[in-house]
């Protein structure tokens, strides 16, 4: 028997009893009671040494581009250099060991490596071998993949021009009826324009495929007015089947200039939403777009950084039927993050890249934030640490990047939140401006006896066929007893950085998920029932889900 | 209930007093008649390392006190926030009144149920459980099969061998996997191969040269090979996956490692105002005791004829076809038992997520060093079982094909073999406990039990007769 616990134990039952009956549950309230994980910076022992360099048309930029290029299914890296040279690194980790990496000789020239600001991976000509978009000050550059990580230049094999702009962002979708994407390419300041920098943004541009058996992106739209973009997103805001596509500018530098979201429409120049149709005007300093769907009805909500508060949009529920009118819940979910939560620096945050994700695999919604300082701003904060914004049971997030070990004193830009290791718990690459990029590696949870791990997870691949073979557009759907949650499968994004490659969903302490596909093309799978803890591929029109393991040295 | 208008002035002031401020006088928990489970808490720390003879039997004395408990609102009983469900869910209102027949709470004990023909036995129709996913707020009690599925209650003795053998039979259809897996990268060829252990086969797996594996073909096993021996339908992995989800259900007393603010965000889930309801320690104490329970043996009968009438019968047991899937024994190569266990994932506590594991050595305990062993020194687990799932239903017999519900991606009609250890002493029969006689049960065997079924049915009335006999040496000594 044991005492002391039968005290504090019996009380509050007798009290619950005669008092309250039937009170409301403790509610998790300020308190934080899911895993905290421990995210361990070892770039430099995994082999990463890699700054993002150069003056201010780099203040801006530091993508990453997370995919496979060597057909082993983990995730591969490429990342932007600024002034240096973008390098490539193949994923050597062993499952659920310490991150390792091998830098990788591409034989590109290092000139057209040069000037990097972003990369995204897309498979362009739909050959399942991932191509990589290399976003640039100047000429962009297509790169198109082969077996073994092997790059060539194939801006003119895509009749793709990559101009001359100063390109910070891209999104990719399957049009209806097309058999190779649409990119859109967000570009930022005309150099070159009278008065630059400010008010001088260049438009932005659309890149829809011709006709033919190949890419041909020979007659691209321009998409004006642009207002200085820092991130492009495709996205099915309306759940109509047919997504749109969301722009967040940097206020710094435009005039008269807003957020946009371009109406597509198959076969027809984009519009932007107007006033009339519901989209009011915000004007931020917009540097990353990531998107969710926190209760899983269809209408995502939109994380967007920038300097100051991090907004959270959620669709207005009285604002009528498809009208692109949001409201921010920012405050009300404690995500606004607008200054440092550690540190002693009170100034204004600056936030960079965010992404969704569960990093803790309790099924609740994480957001993590890249921050720091432009360069030497004096109004905004020297020392600011990158976000975990962890999703509580309470509804809201809670700052935890300081007990997860990620509150380092370096400037973050782009980044992405992947499993690296292959273990089921996200890991996390930021890429910094002057520094070297971090690498941490989820361990898990900290106890007095070292690391558990956390909840149960599903890692899921789609096979959508011969055309948009890693099915870019569809929705995943998981359900877990009443709980569902949603993955939607897209290019584009955050600050400057793409990822592609296996989804990822938290499962906390299900065993079993059941899982339906929204294919590109609108089509509803089959469930598939599968178990948690599984790397599942899904191919389209197979009755059961494979497994997928990682090779056993 | 305590009353203040029958207490003294000053104990009532008391009370209040505690009530508001959080102290409390001892007397009032720790009085010995107290309304509560004193074996609640008494292991404090959850048990490491390889237990002695002496720490084990003390352990394992809690763990039946706690299955024996009748467990009460001051121990946390109630749910009326949160449904059955094996995931933590709440119920979309509450419920005022603490058991529920279908949906549960449905139990004082776990023993009110499991009693035949001792503590940790089987239930007669009378305990019969219902299983449904629980993902819905039950508003009425109805036994209507399109909301649940009734269950008889199993019995638990050898339970922990049982485990055991389900663990090894996982650890090696995994590597089967693990060893095709590396042939096909190897060769850059697909690989398919057969999945057998211990004699038993579920299927073939076929894999591809870039680390997918196809499961098209797997026979009566989970996607992920780990065999799930416990329950009618064979859907969980572990005794504490089983005691967890059983304290949940049968007596809304929710297990910290499950249902703990960790995993809901709060200290009281179901909302009945009792905190931590269960503690790990708790649940490793059930999990020592049900695990060491003693394996069911054979007795015959001190009757005229019986013995022989029983040699006859298990000849045809195994003639006739039955030990197709009710194999006589099992060979096991270990008897140590770790808790928590290698195969039970984040909601039940596995050995990842403890810093050293327990071990109950089960060769302490003279039942279990009683045990026949093979020529290779493997212990013979007499279970009369696969371990298996199979189909029980087909066209012509169907009768055991009564549920609705497909339970955990497990077909209505599909039942894990039953294992006949114990048989003899845990009528009436069947996955609902509605078959009074053996001879019912047997002609009930549809599906893959068909060809032994027609087997039985067409051999003479002597030799059915002797294979009752047989069954019925399989019994329970508590």
């Amino acid at each position: 028997m044991k005492p002391m616990r039968s005290l504090f134990f019996a009380l509050p039952a007798l009290g619950g009893l005669l008092l309250a009956p039937l009170s409301t549950p403790a509610a998790a309230g300020a308190d934080f009671s899911s895993d905290v994980p421990i995210l361990h910076e070892e770039a430099l022992e995994a082999g990463i040494d890699h700054s993002y360099t150069g003056g201010w048309e780099f203040f801006v930029g530091g993508g990453v581009a997370s995919f496979d290029c060597n057909g082993d299914r983990r995730p591969d890296l490429v990342l932007a250099g600024g002034a240096s040279p973008a390098e490539f690194f193949v994923n050597e980790s062993q499952t659920g060991g310490a991150l390792a990496f091998k830098p990788l000789e591409t034989g590109l020239d290092p000139e057209d490596l040069t000037g990097v600001l972003g990369a995204y991976p897309l498979d362009i000509d739909n050959d399942r071998h991932m191509d990589l978009v290399l976003l640039r000050l100047g000429r962009n550059l297509v790169l198109k993949g082969g077996a073994d990580c092997r790059f060539q230049k194939a801006n003119r094999e895509f009749a793709i021009d990559g101009g001359r702009a100063w390109s910070t962002g891209l999104s990719a979708i399957w049009e209806k009826g097309n058999r190779f994407p649409t990119m859109a390419i967000g570009n930022y300041v005309d150099r070159s324009a009278p008065g630059t920098p400010f008010g001088t943004c260049e438009p932005n541009q659309l890149l829809r495929p011709r006709p033919g058996d190949a890419p041909d992106y020979s007659e691209p739209l321009t998409l004006e007015p642009g207002y200085c973009a820092l991130s492009v997103l495709f996205t099915d805001w309306n759940r109509s089947g047919r997504p749109d596509l969301r722009i967040t500018n940097d206020r710094q530098y435009y005039r008269d200039g807003e957020e946009q979201l371009w109406q597509m429409a198959e076969g027809r120049p984009p519009r932007l939403y107007s006033k009339s149709q519901g989209w009011q005007r915000l004007t931020i300093w917009g540097m990353g777009i990531a998107e969710t769907d926190f209760d899983a009805d269809g209408l995502p909500e939109y994380a967007l950084t920038s300097m100051g508060d991090t907004k959270i949009q959620k669709l207005d529920e009285e604002a009528g039927e498809d009208r692109p009118t949001y409201r921010d819940i920012a405050f009300e979910r404690g995500a606004t993050a607008q200054r440092p939560y550690t540190g002693g620096d009170h100034k204004p945050s600056t936030g960079w890249h965010s992404q969704f994700a569960d990093i803790n695999n309790d099924t609740l919604t994480d957001l993590f934030i890249a921050k720091g300082n432009v360069q030497a701003m004096p109004d905004f904060a020297s020392f600011d640490p990158d976000n975990l914004l962890l999703g509580g049971f309470d509804q809201a997030f809670h700052e935890k990047g300081g007990e997860a070990g990620i509150a380092l004193r370096t400037r973050g830009r782009g980044a992405v939140v992947e499993d690296f290791n292959m273990d089921g718990m996200l890991d996390l690459l930021v890429v910094n401006r002057e520094h070297p990029a971090s690498l941490f590696r989820n361990l898990g949870a900290e106890t007095d006896w070292g690391h558990r791990p956390m909840g149960n997870w599903v890692k899921i691949e789609l096979d959508n066929g011969k055309i948009n073979p890693d099915a870019v557009g569809s929705l995943i759907s998981v359900r877990t007893g009443t709980r569902t949650q949603t993955r939607r499968i897209q290019i584009g994004g955050g600050h400057a950085s793409g990822r592609a490659g296996f989804v990822h969903v938290g499962l906390g302490v299900s065993e079993r998920a059941t899982i339906r596909v929204q294919w590109p093309d609108g089509e509803w799978s089959h469930p598939y029932r599968v178990f948690a803890n599984q790397h599942v591929r899904i191919i389209r029109g197979e009755a059961n889900a494979r497994y997928w393991y990682p090779a056993t040295p | 209930m305590v009353s203040i208008t029958t207490m003294s002035r000053a104990a009532g002031l008391a009370l209040v007093v505690a009530l508001q401020t959080g102290w409390t006088p001892a007397a009032l928990a720790d009085e010995p008649w107290a309304e509560r489970t004193r074996a609640l808490g008494a292991v404090t720390e959850m048990p490491t390392g390889v237990l002695s003879k002496a720490d084990l039997a003390r352990l394992t004395a809690t763990g039946q006190a706690l299955f024996e408990a009748n467990f009460t609102t001051l121990d946390g009983v109630g749910r009326p926030q949160a449904t059955q469900a094996i995931d933590p869910t709440r119920r979309k209102h509450p419920r005022a009144q603490v058991f529920f027949r279908t949906a549960g709470p449905d139990a004082g004990s776990c023993a009110a149920c499991h009693n035949q023909p001792a503590t940790g036995g089987a239930g007669d129709f009378v305990a019969n459980v219902f299983a449904s996913e629980g993902f819905e707020s039950a508003d009425f009690d109805s036994l209507d099969p399109q909301f649940s599925s009734e269950r008889g209650t199993n019995h638990l003795f050898g339970a922990g061998l049982v485990e055991l053998l389900a663990r090894e039979m996982s650890h090696e259809l995994q590597s089967i996997r693990t060893e095709t897996l590396r042939q096909a990268r190897t060769e850059g060829a697909p690989v398919r191969r057969k999945l057998e252990t211990k004699g038993v086969e579920f299927g073939f797996i076929a894999a591809e040269p870039d680390g997918s594996v196809n499961l098209d073909e797997l026979d009566g096993v989970d996607t992920d090979l780990v065999i799930r021996p416990f329950s009618q339908k064979g859907v969980m992995t572990s005794l504490r996956q089983f005691t967890v989800n059983a304290m949940n259900q049968h007596h809304g007393m929710q297990p910290d490692e499950r249902f703990g603010a960790r995993w809901t965000g709060s200290d009281d889930h179901d909302g009945d105002g009792a905190l931590n309801e269960m503690s790990a320690a708790d649940v490793s104490a059930l999990v020592a005791w049900q695990a060491t329970l003693p394996a069911p043996v054979r007795q015959v009968p001190e009757v005229d004829g019986w013995a022989e009438a029983a040699a006859r019968g298990e000849a045809g047991f195994s003639a006739l076809g039955c030990t197709t899937c009710h194999r006589p024994a099992l060979p096991l190569d270990s008897l140590s038992f770790a808790d928590p266990g290698p195969f039970d994932q984040a909601g039940t506590l596995n050995d990842r997520q403890v810093a050293q594991t327990a071990i109950y050595d089960f060769t302490v305990l003279d039942w279990a060093a009683a045990l026949p062993r093979d020529d290779r020194g493997r212990v013979l687990v007499p279970l009369f079982g696969d371990l298996k799932r199979h189909v029980m239903t087909d066209n012509q017999i169907n009768a055991l094909g009564n549920e609705l519900l497909s339970q955990r991606f497990v077909e209505r009609n599909i039942f894990q073999t039953a294992e006949l250890w114990g048989i003899g002493s845990t009528g009436p029969y069947g996955h609902r406990n509605d078959f009074t006689t053996l001879d019912e049960i047997i002609l009930a065997h549809g599906g893959d039990g068909r060809q032994a079924r027609d087997a039985y049915a067409a051999a003479p009335d002597a030799d059915k007769s002797a294979l009752i006999a047989f069954l019925k040496t399989l019994v329970i000594l508590p």
